[in-house]
């Protein structure tokens, strides 16, 4: 019984995360762009997160009469079960772990990559030029990343010895892997951006070409789960930024553990608004040169540097 | 509730790992999904206009649809990344087991990635990555 | 004027002076009339083989003479197209014209010798049907396809109430809609080659990129910009045409609307082309005034490109911080006009009223702000490498192609050619002011940011000027057409009061003839060119705006690059929707 109530905590949580996010970013967009966002609806505009889903359950769950109606509605279906289902193996706090796998960063990897089918078969499915752009855009970008996402892990995963995320976590008693693999966690950080597709790596939406790209077609609560999926994303790459790199729930003894984690989560999320309100958007093929030129080598290189600097130290 | 405890039985039994709770996500998480999309069918109006009819294309009609054949470049760029990915498996279990493997084992991969290397740069000179031609 | 008097001989030495007949301008222009099969010699003769060749085509419009009063002397016939040429080594105009006979003339194209005649030609043909002989693809271009007559014709109704109601029937709205599926075949486009097959895909006018109800069809090869038709017309207004119905001083708010982020500088431009038809010299604290507010608005229009085009390469924030800043010159110009975009302020012989008590602080606390802010844009924007990743080497031209497109303003100064009718030919007391012309050298996107970001420094400079040296005297000239009239003495005698009554009430006659202005507008040069006959209303406006053949030149330089940078150079290009339809 104790695995459903975990299963059903952490979905609650992160629902309401992914929803709070919606005012989280829309104030905070607007603190740095010297706004005000919204502020009227409920006590500091936070009701404005209960209107917005409201507002979208009573939209018309329209389906395209053009459209490829099946494979249309699974695609924002995808996206969000692909991230929940990727926070499995996360550990929020000890023992606060949906499952504890021994490969849990590979299905992390495995989980994380399915995104990439709802943006391609969403893409297809609306029929759109726009949207059949934004997918192709996508399909690229998140397929070329991943591949760099998996190899920043391993320099970690090389000094704790598993795949297990406790265990990680756990070998960051005595310092962070943040100070012993800045490398990884830079890289890491950005295939995380790309793989959530978030400005400034928007590519596949890119607001001012495509016109939203892949989910130009997409309204009302469909929309939304694309929407709730990205910020699901968002949660997701802080947390494992967060369980990877900056020791997940350790912290000083006056909080406990899950609150630790929450902060430091929240941090990076805050981080990924931050970094949506500051930097202009690469092209394309800007985007695929530096991470088949620039990140794979140095990928390559953190791995073999930190392969021969733990034999080393080994003797 | 009878069932689910049955299940969870199963589950201690099964394995030490416990791949049950994956599951349950699995039904909650696509529990979710579908009641989400299933409320909004019901909630929502259904309202057939002429204009929802045609796809959007900046407010004019189109020219074609979006069945278009597409330019090669980017199937390019994803069977490279399955060829990639193929050869960064390896890393994945050296990684777990590089201790054990000690120095041969690092020369030996030292050996594959000049492989991996020899590969890569040869695409970039053959100009495969290469978006602009 | 020595040079013009040289140019006419040896047109007429090489010409024969038979056909040949000079005309007289207010504006000191050389006007040469000629027959329309001399066209092409001499306008070849004029670009390639004259010595300080006349490489601009700057602007070509049509006229109808048909209603034409009085004017004897001039070769008129039924219509006139007028070429406006420009010679940047002579900085001097040439005005050739051809007059025309018969319902529907024809005469031959030139878009064989200028690349930028080919839209100028597709307006003339929309606008009064006249048809040009060898023109690759003459099409309307501002009125929709579907468009019964050509609306700058004599005939043509002016005002709503002359051609009926109007109503959108459903198969109305189908026939235009129908009329607007893009048809690559019309274009001379292929649908496909042997390799690949090409995607057509709309880029406007309902679409955030384009700045306004702009059209771009892309031919698309994966995502390379094989090549683009740009569709104008959407924003059309008729605002030359509205001219021919306003009183001289009446049309003054239609100008505002013309480039609708440079406010007053539309006034000004407008007003420079009525004061030479009317003689009027102004006082020295009127141009000091208009040149404060003109900079103060190139300011603020910058200021928007500015912050869209830093969004429209990705990067949200800088937008709203512009704006911001832009509000704080709309609270001088809000203080000074009462109005904000179109603030209506200048007038005939003047403007429309002295500054109010207190404008110098303003002006001077925003002097004092500005800097600073620049810096931290420049810092945030310009020197940012991924902005730099997305703008740099993106859309080039040369300076032999922007002269030959038509470029004016910043857009011609990125390709290092330090150009400013400011500097040149010096309009409104600019000669008065101590300011440099930036310039780039690369002619890329990101070199017409840097321009367009040093004019706004040389801006504030002309801007603190004003406002150190404010002259004392009269907001208005003393002349008899200055509107409003002058009143004090009315009271006095029955004859002014009648004459102001008239021009009160009519508006002011002013003498017939005709006279071009020329002005550095917020995004190049902008001109009015005005034909009175004598009457209170003008006879033809012909309104030359930078952005027409701006957007002309977009399809030329984002061949190759892809639908992101198309965004980065419409971005760069600065155009202003209004101001390319009018």
């Amino acid at each position: 019984m104790q695995h459903v109530w975990i299963v059903l905590g952490v979905l609650f949580v992160l629902l309401n995360v992914a929803a709070g996010l919606i005012w989280v970013e829309r104030r905070m967009l607007a603190m740095w762009q010297d706004r005000l966002g919204p502020n009227r609806a409920g006590p500091l505009g936070l009701l404005i997160v209960l209107a917005d889903t409201l507002k979208l359950f009573f939209k018309e769950d329209w389906i395209p009469s053009f459209a490829d109606k099946k494979i249309f509605v699974i695609a924002p279906a995808i996206v969000v079960a692909s991230v929940l289902m990727s926070f499995v193996v996360i550990p929020f706090a000890p023992g606060i772990v949906v499952a504890d796998l021994n490969i849990g960063v590979l299905f992390f990897l495995a989980m994380s990559s399915l995104g990439v089918y709802s943006i391609v078969l969403g893409g297809w499915a609306s029929n759109n030029k726009y949207s059949l752009l934004g997918a192709m855009r996508g399909a690229s970008q998140m397929i070329a990343y991943e591949v760099f996402m998996g190899l920043s892990l391993m320099g970690v995963v090389m000094m704790t010895g598993s795949f297990r995320l406790t265990d990680i976590v756990e070998a960051q008693r005595s310092v962070w892997f943040c100070f012993t693999q800045p490398l990884g966690l830079i890289l890491f950080f950005i295939a995380g951006i790309a793989e959530t597709h978030r400005l400034p790596f928007d590519i596949p939406e890119s607001e001012s070409e495509l016109i939203a790209g892949f989910h130009s077609e997409y309204s009302g609560m469909k929309f939304g789960m694309f929407f709730i999926g990205e910020y699901l994303g968002v949660t997701l790459i802080s947390a494992m930024t967060v369980t990877m790199f900056f020791g997940g729930w350790m912290g000083p003894e006056f909080l406990p553990g899950w609150a630790w984690f929450f902060i430091k989560t929240f941090a990076f999320i805050l981080f990924f608004i931050l970094l949506r309100a500051s930097l202009p958007r690469p092209r394309y093929d800007q985007l695929m040169e530096s991470g088949w030129k620039v990140l794979l080598p140095l990928v390559l290189v953190n791995i073999l540097v930190t392969g021969a600097v733990l034999l080393y130290l080994k003797g | 509730m009878q069932l689910l405890n049955i299940l969870l039985d199963i589950a201690k039994t099964d394995s030490a790992e416990g791949y049950f709770p994956i599951g349950l996500q699995l039904l909650f998480a696509a529990g979710f999904v579908a009641t989400m999309m299933v409320a909004t069918h019901l909630l929502g109006p259904k309202r057939k206009t002429a204009d929802k009819l045609e796809n959007f294309a900046s407010g004019i009609p189109t020219h074609g649809d979006a069945r278009t054949p597409m330019a090669i470049k980017y199937f390019l760029v994803a069977i490279l990344f399955v060829l990639f990915d193929v050869e960064v498996i390896f890393f994945y279990p050296y990684a777990v087991n590089f201790r054990e493997l000690g120095w041969t084992g690092f020369w030996e991969v030292l050996l594959f990635v000049g492989f991996f290397l020899v590969g890569f740069i040869y695409i970039i000179k053959k100009g495969a990555l290469k978006w602009e031609d | 004027m020595q040079d013009a008097d040289d140019i006419l001989k040896q047109l007429q030495q090489r010409f024969g002076d038979t056909g040949l007949q000079q005309q007289q301008r207010k504006d000191d222009i050389l006007t040469v009339w000629l027959p329309k099969e001399q066209l092409i010699p001499v306008t070849q003769w004029l670009k390639a083989a004259v010595d300080k060749p006349y490489k601009l085509l700057y602007d070509v419009c049509g006229i109808d003479e048909r209603d034409r009063m009085g004017n004897g002397y001039l070769p008129l016939k039924d219509f006139t197209v007028v070429y406006h040429l420009f010679s940047f080594e002579r900085n001097d105009f040439i005005c050739l014209k051809v007059a025309l006979e018969g319902e529907y003339p024809s005469l031959p194209s030139i878009t064989s010798l200028y690349k930028n005649a080919n839209w100028y030609e597709r307006e003339v043909y929309d606008m009064f049907g006249i048809r040009f002989e060898g023109h690759p693809h003459l099409q309307r271009i501002l009125m929709p396809l579907t468009w019964p007559g050509h609306p700058l014709r004599k005939e043509h109704p002016a005002r709503a109430t002359e051609s009926g109601p109007f109503r959108l029937f459903t198969e109305y709205e189908d026939r235009e809609q129908n009329a607007l599926e893009f048809k690559p075949e019309e274009w001379g486009m292929q649908r496909q080659t042997d390799d690949a097959d090409f995607m057509f895909l709309n880029i406007g006018p309902q679409h955030p990129g384009t700045h306004g109800v702009l059209r771009i069809v892309l031919q698309l090869d994966g995502e390379d910009i094989v090549d683009a038709v740009p569709e104008i017309g959407f924003h059309h207004r008729g605002a030359e045409k509205m001219g021919e119905r306003q009183s001289w001083h009446t049309y003054i708010p239609y100008t505002d609307r013309v480039d609708y982020l440079g406010g007053v500088m539309n006034n000004l431009a407008y007003l420079l082309a009525v004061e030479k038809l009317a003689g009027i010299e102004v006082p020295d604290r009127v141009k000091v005034i208009r040149v404060m507010l003109c900079e103060l608005f190139r300011i603020s229009s910058h200021l928007v490109w500015f912050g869209t085009f830093a969004q429209d390469v990705g990067q949200l924030s800088p937008v709203f911080y512009m704006f911001t800043d832009r509000e704080k010159v709309f609270d001088i110009i809000e203080a000074v006009c009462g109005g904000r975009m179109h603030p209506n302020w200048f007038r005939i012989g003047g403007v429309a009223q002295d500054l109010p008590n207190g404008w110098d602080g303003l002006v001077r606390h925003f002097v004092n702000y500005f800097p600073k802010r620049i810096r931290e844009y420049t810092n945030m924007v310009l020197r940012n490498s991924l902005f730099k990743g997305r703008t740099k080497g993106i859309g080039i031209y040369t300076l032999e192609e922007a002269i030959e497109w038509g470029v004016t303003g910043a857009g011609l100064r990125a390709c290092g050619f330090e150009w400013d009718f400011r500097k040149k030919r010096p309009y409104s007391g600019y000669e008065m002011f101590d300011f440099d012309i930036p310039i780039a050298q690369n002619g890329d996107c990101y070199d017409r940011a840097i321009v367009r970001v040093e004019e706004m420094r040389q801006s504030l400079r002309i801007v603190e000027q004003c406002l150190n040296n404010m002259p004392e005297g009269s907001y208005k000239a003393d002349h008899p057409l200055t509107t409003p009239p002058i009143k004090k003495h009315t009271m006095k005698d029955i004859e002014t009061l009648i004459t102001h009554f008239l021009n009160v009430s009519w508006g002011p006659v002013i003498p017939a003839g005709e006279a071009m202005s020329c002005i550095e507008a917020t995004k190049g040069a902008n001109s009015y060119y005005l034909t009175s006959d004598g009457n209170t209303s003008p006879y033809r406006v012909r309104i030359r705006t930078p952005s027409f053949p701006h957007m002309q030149m977009v399809p030329y330089i984002s061949k190759g690059y892809t639908v992101a940078d198309l965004l980065s150079i419409l971005g760069s290009v600065d155009f202003v929707l209004a101001d390319i339809d009018r």
